[in-house]
């Protein structure tokens, strides 16, 4: 028995699948009970922005992703960790986060809320603003003070507590093994051109969602084009720890951002806009207007300033020299800026008289959010003002998408799905093993085979975690498939080398006949699979490239090694 | 070469036609001839199957009119289905266009009332609930509507919150999953998946008669492989199952395992010299019942004890293929490789 086992670790076989498995081992990186918590995003302009804390690359290997390690000397070892101590800071408070990578100090802000009282008052508003005016030619820098009276709410701004830091975490994976968003949870959405593109048009599409979702603050996606066989294209957006509005507000929208003043288009979003402020100075809940509520409604008004460029300040110019002035509350010119998105009127501002031919580079756009309560209409007024100012700074796609098919997976039942497709998957072995070795009845067949089998999924996982695709439920079922073809292989090759020994052929010659069904049958599952490649937008190539690469494996790697290893155990 | 192929063949059809009147003979003989064998197989089992043998051996002609009939029945019920509904398949909201809602819940729900009480909510659609469920508890509900692209998004508000009162809880994003189709997209996957199905079948075709390189036992192949999808296709038609996407792929897999034992048999009883037909189809036989048997019972088992839909569905329709398989591998194709190889040797004779 030594002398075979000898046998087999020497076999050159033997040793290229071993070799194989370690790399795969190696591409997996188990960590078991790896430390801290991952970090998935970082919120622009949060305390942690500014800290210097880096939004992780989306392209970055699970295991090799920035880890918060401890916070203020506290270890952190899960999510929960991670916001019970966040939840204890105070406003003003110096934090120290140590990652695997660095230390960061950050000092947390005061989360401020308005207050609305219910009383009104009177108020004058002076607005100082500089002007580019031409006097014969040549221009001249003027500041000219407009005043305004309007009725406002009465608030009182009230500390609520702390900022959030703006990480957003989850707990430290310990594989490299991406997993898939039926998986982990997150917002799948596939998105149609309404009209067809070229490549490079295609590519840059991409890019500008790319951008758009990164500077709304989501890094952790995956973006690509897919087509199908008829032709159409599609773009499919993956990313984790999403809600579906937020992407669905991101990318149904064109964000075609245009500005007229009586139908004149004065400027568009994107190109005309040198500067979108987004700090808490320039852009906010409008102090000067605040928050209201009428018949159970909340209304909260939020306001950011940007600079447009001089050529399209010198339309606004143009737009408005010859225009009225009324009266009406305050001096008004008589046709107002009227602010377009994908072509659907949504503000409307009165231009002040002082304005009137000047060829002005800042504006003060402003948009309401309303809500149940106050607290609700201040969330969604910040997330209109957030979703508007990253189109504003993107520009607009070239083209309007359609969103054919948004998925959004709960985290929670992702976490269900991968623990059952694991034990479903050891299930499926332990019976497998046990028909194997009631129809043998020898351990010398069913030992090695199911050995076989689980290093076919070894390898597989470790190839998948190398070339960084994720591996999601119909992965999942791709694999269970290939182990299955697998079990059959084997079978095909045991049936042949036990079936009638010693008569006609030798062993190379049984393993022959063997391998000849074998590859007849991987044939035909390779060309049955391949036209799923390319079907559908693509949505179900990870279970056909799975199972193509399960099969190829085994053909190639591991069956021959089980052909060797029973010749070595069992022949005499 | 070929020559010497074609005599062994002619011998060896001859032999047999001996053999189907002297049963008791043959089978002791089988014995002889495979003695490692013997500890395995239990002479109890065997003495029961000695009927079946007979049948099996002798009157193969009749018993192939049992898969034509399957194959015809099977044609017939997904014509009758597609002039009835304009449908071959029953259609789910990945291929219809619709909305899926999962909801992981440890309540027990009764998915037939809170069917019903979704029903009355949105009159003008087809709702459908199922279970989720792990070892056959419920571990959550999962509702299809064929909400279209009109009011979607309110729709599919009011259809959350419709839930969230059944089942008493306020359902915030986090505590459900909820899968959205367009109905053109839907339309054009159905579309889709069927060509790559047909592309796949043709390319498996090509595949098989390069290895053949005959008529009869290439066609008898394929024809396993296309009676295989029909008349599974018309089983899940009956059992009301609603093919998604994932369904369709489980058919294109289904080539696969179908040819995977056919050219097994034809494999042995054309390319192998051994023994007699019926040896080399008995030997065959085991091989392929084994492998059937356990990708059956691995089958089985993930499907009692996954959650997924998607993989519950590929188990089902693998799970009801192969056992289809059986019949089309071991009567239709060996009815029909004995009547070639019947035929090849009258004509070397004559």
């Amino acid at each position: 028995m030594n002398v075979k086992i000898k046998k087999i670790f020497t076999n050159v076989r033997v040793i290229i699948l071993l070799v194989f498995l370690v790399l795969a081992v190696a591409a997996i990186n188990p960590r078991p009970g790896i430390e801290g918590v991952v970090i998935r995003n970082i919120i622009t302009n949060s305390s942690a922005a500014e800290a210097g804390i880096q939004q992780p690359p989306p392209t970055a290997k699970p295991v090799s992703r920035e880890r918060i390690l401890e916070i203020d000397n506290r270890p952190i070892n899960s999510v929960a960790d991670y916001y019970n101590y966040i939840d204890t800071l105070e406003p003003n408070q110096s934090v120290q986060i140590k990652t695997n990578k660095a230390l960061y100090r950050l000092t947390t802000r005061q989360n401020i809320e308005i207050i609305e009282l219910n009383e009104t008052v009177k108020k004058t508003i002076e607005e100082l603003i500089t002007i580019n005016e031409t006097i014969n030619g040549t221009v001249v820098e003027k500041n000219k003070t407009i005043k305004r009276q309007i009725d406002v709410p009465k608030t009182k701004k009230i500390s609520k507590g702390t900022e959030d830091i703006g990480v957003r975490v989850f707990n430290a994976p310990t594989t490299n093994i991406r997993k898939g968003l039926d998986l982990q949870g997150g917002t799948r959405v596939l998105l149609q051109p309404e009209t067809s593109l070229l490549q490079q048009d295609l590519s840059s599409l991409i890019d500008t969602i790319e951008e758009r979702l990164n500077v709304y603050g989501l890094s952790d996606l995956v973006i690509r084009d897919a087509s199908d066989l008829t032709g159409n294209q599609y773009i499919l957006v993956e990313i984790a720890g999403a809600t579906e509005e937020e992407i669905r507000t991101l990318l149904a929208k064109q964000g075609k951002f245009e500005a007229k003043i009586a139908n004149k288009t004065v400027f568009v979003g994107g190109k005309d806009i040198t500067f979108v402020c987004r700090s808490a100075d320039c852009a906010g809940i409008d102090p000067n207007a605040g928050c209201s509520s009428s018949q159970g409604q909340n209304f909260c008004r939020f306001r950011f300033s940007i600079s447009i460029t001089p050529e399209a300040a010198q339309k606004h110019a143009d737009a408005t020299k010859d225009l009225d002035v009324i009266e009406n509350n305050g001096k008004y010119l008589s046709e107002p800026l009227e602010l377009y998105l994908d072509d659907t009127k949504v503000r409307e501002l009165n231009i002040g008289a002082g304005l009137k031919g000047s060829a002005t580079t800042d504006i003060q756009i402003s948009g309401s959010g309303t809500g149940f309560s106050q607290q609700e209409a201040v969330i969604n007024a910040m997330g209109d003002m957030k979703r508007l100012q990253t189109i504003l700074i993107t520009g607009s796609l070239p083209v309007k998408l359609n969103i054919v098919k948004i998925d959004a997976i709960s985290p929670l039942l992702g976490e269900e799905f991968l623990k059952n497709a694991m034990m479903v998957g050891l299930i499926t072995l332990i019976s497998v093993g046990i028909v194997i070795f009631v129809r043998y009845r020898k351990l010398q067949v069913a030992i090695p085979m199911v050995s076989i089998s689980i290093s076919e999924v070894i390898i597989l996982l470790g190839i998948a975690a190398l070339i960084g695709w994720n591996i999601d439920l119909a992965a999942v079922a791709g694999i269970i498939i290939a182990v299955g073809t697998g079990i059959d292989h084997q079978i095909i090759i045991a049936d042949e080398t036990l079936r009638g020994r010693g008569i006609i052929y030798d062993w190379k010659q049984r393993i022959k006949n063997a391998f000849f069904i074998i590859m007849a049958s991987y044939f035909t599952v390779f060309v049955a699979l391949i036209p799923l490649v390319f079907a559908g937008a693509g949505l179900l190539k990870g279970f056909a490239i799975t199972t193509i690469l399960g099969a190829s494996i085994g053909v190639f790697i591991s069956r021959p090694v089980f052909a060797r290893v029973i010749e070595i155990l069992l022949r005499e | 070469m070929e020559d010497n192929k074609e005599n062994s063949q002619e011998n060896a059809t001859e032999k047999n036609e001996d053999r189907e009147s002297t049963i008791e003979n043959n089978t002791s003989e089988e014995n002889k001839t495979n003695p490692n064998e013997t500890k395995i197989k239990l002479p109890k089992i065997k003495l029961n199957f000695s009927g079946m043998k007979k049948i099996y051996e002798g009157q193969y002609k009749k018993l192939l009119i049992i898969p034509f009939m399957l194959l015809l029945i099977a044609i017939l019920l997904i014509g009758l289905k597609a002039a009835a509904t304009g449908d071959f398949i029953n259609r789910d909201v990945s291929l219809k266009g619709g909305v899926t809602v999962t909801i992981p819940t440890e309540q027990k729900i009764d998915i037939l009332q809170l069917e019903d009480i979704i029903s009355k909510k949105f009159p003008k659609n087809d709702v459908s609930t199922k279970s989720l469920s792990q070892f056959g508890t419920q571990v959550g509900v999962i509702i299809d509507v064929d909400i279209g692209e009109e009011h979607r998004e309110e729709q599919i508000g009011i259809l959350i919150e419709e839930i969230g009162k059944v089942l008493n809880l306020k359902l915030t994003t986090k505590d459900y999953s909820v899968e959205i189709v367009g109905s053109s997209l839907g339309a054009s996957f159905l579309r889709e998946v069927v060509t790559a199905l047909l592309i796949a079948f043709l390319l498996m075709a090509i595949v098989v008669f390069l290895y053949f390189r005959t008529l009869v036992p290439s066609g008898a192949v394929i024809l396993a492989a296309l009676s295989d999808i029909l008349i599974t296709l018309s089983i899940v038609n009956l059992l009301d199952i609603k093919l998604s996407t994932a369904g369709i792929a489980a058919f294109l897999m289904l080539i696969g395992y179908s040819v995977d034992t056919n050219i097994l048999l034809s494999t042995r009883v054309l390319k192998r010299k051994e023994g007699t037909d019926m040896e080399r189809i008995y030997g065959a036989l085991k091989t392929g019942i084994t492998m059937s048997l356990t990708t059956l019972i691995a089958m089985t088992a993930a499907l009692i004890f996954t959650q997924s839909e998607i993989i519950k569905q590929i188990m089902i329709i693998l799970l009801i293929g192969l056992l289809v398989d059986l019949i089309n591998t071991w009567i239709q194709n060996v009815g029909i490789l004995r009547l070639y190889l019947e035929r090849k040797a009258r004509k070397s004779i004559q």
